[in-house]
């Protein structure tokens, strides 16, 4: 059953999709830093205000992601940012992360080398968010 | 004892430039991180230091799934990076978004040379195979090719 986009029953699923990720839990291995997304408000697109996402990731597993205020996110260590409507193009798979970050589409914040080392394990990370069946606020 | 009035005191001149700079006053989001990610790695590790304060070569970098390229301009110890591909390149490597960053993700063997032989490696070298990864201008630029892969890569 879908679930609301950006809720905490999506994050929770999320966050199952992550734990079950063998790809992701071999690609991670190591990482030790928290991440933050971003999703700025699009009023016109029933998302009145922007939400985080935190994510406590830690070597190769998801100890935590929770949806709270933008705030939040832009506390982690590693920051991406888009409009609610990029967020919904990556989960879609109609853009690919790594694109939408070279052609600044996705804004991050965070350490390069770090984030370029762990190209996979982002890359599966969104593949996460894909198999999470989503009701998107500007589609009720 | 020094005297704060003992007049006019020679200073050594610091230097305060940057190693990476941008051409353009936007840069593109793709030049940032480029840019961004040779400076970190540069300042992270000797070997890269050296390697950059060496390198004197104009290397064109195409994504082709995004039909976005920036130009490298090295002139030992100094990048200077374009928007876009500039004429009188030495080398230019195009390639998929994914591609890009896996050329990153190349490990350091010995001699310097770039690892081909672990999954990153072996991923790399299909591309170039299959023509998803083409590199133009190596011949005569073996040596630049892997200088410039050794200051891109991470690892």
């Amino acid at each position: 059953m879908a679930v609301e986009a950006f809720s905490d029953e999506w994050a929770r699923q999320f966050k199952d999709e992550v734990n079950k990720s063998a790809t992701y839990k071999s690609a991670a291995k190591g990482w030790k830093w928290t991440v933050g997304l971003v999703v700025e408000a699009e009023p016109d697109k029933n998302m009145p205000e922007s939400v985080g996402v935190v994510m406590d990731l830690f070597d190769g597993e998801a100890r935590d992601i929770h949806v709270g205020p933008a705030a939040d996110a832009q506390a982690c260590q590693f920051v991406i940012t888009a409009p609610y409507s990029r967020w919904k193009q990556v989960a879609t798979k109609e853009l690919d992360a790594t694109k939408g970050m070279l052609q600044g589409k996705l804004k991050l914040k965070g350490d390069l080398p770090t984030i370029v080392r762990y190209t996979k394990a982002s890359q599966e990370l969104t593949e996460c968010t894909t198999r999470v069946p989503v009701e998107w606020p500007d589609e009720r | 004892m020094h005297d704060a009035g003992a007049g006019r005191m020679a200073r050594r001149k610091v230097a305060t430039k940057k190693p990476v700079d941008y051409a353009d006053p936007e840069p593109s989001a793709f030049a940032s991180m480029l840019g961004g990610l040779i400076e970190a790695n540069v300042a992270a590790s000797a070997a890269k230091r050296k390697d950059f304060g060496e390198l004197h070569a104009r290397v064109g970098v195409f994504v082709t799934d995004i039909d976005e390229g920036v130009t490298l301009d090295f002139d030992r110890g100094a990048l200077v990076v374009h928007n876009g591909l500039q004429p009188k390149r030495d080398l230019t490597i195009r390639a998929e978004a994914d591609t890009v960053m896996n050329l990153s993700n190349l490990k350091i063997g010995l001699f310097g040379m770039p690892v081909y032989y672990d999954e990153v490696g072996r991923g790399v070298a299909a591309r170039l195979l299959q023509g998803r990864l083409r590199i133009d201008g190596l011949l005569g630029n073996l040596s630049t090719l892997n200088t410039v892969t050794r200051i891109f890569s991470v690892q």
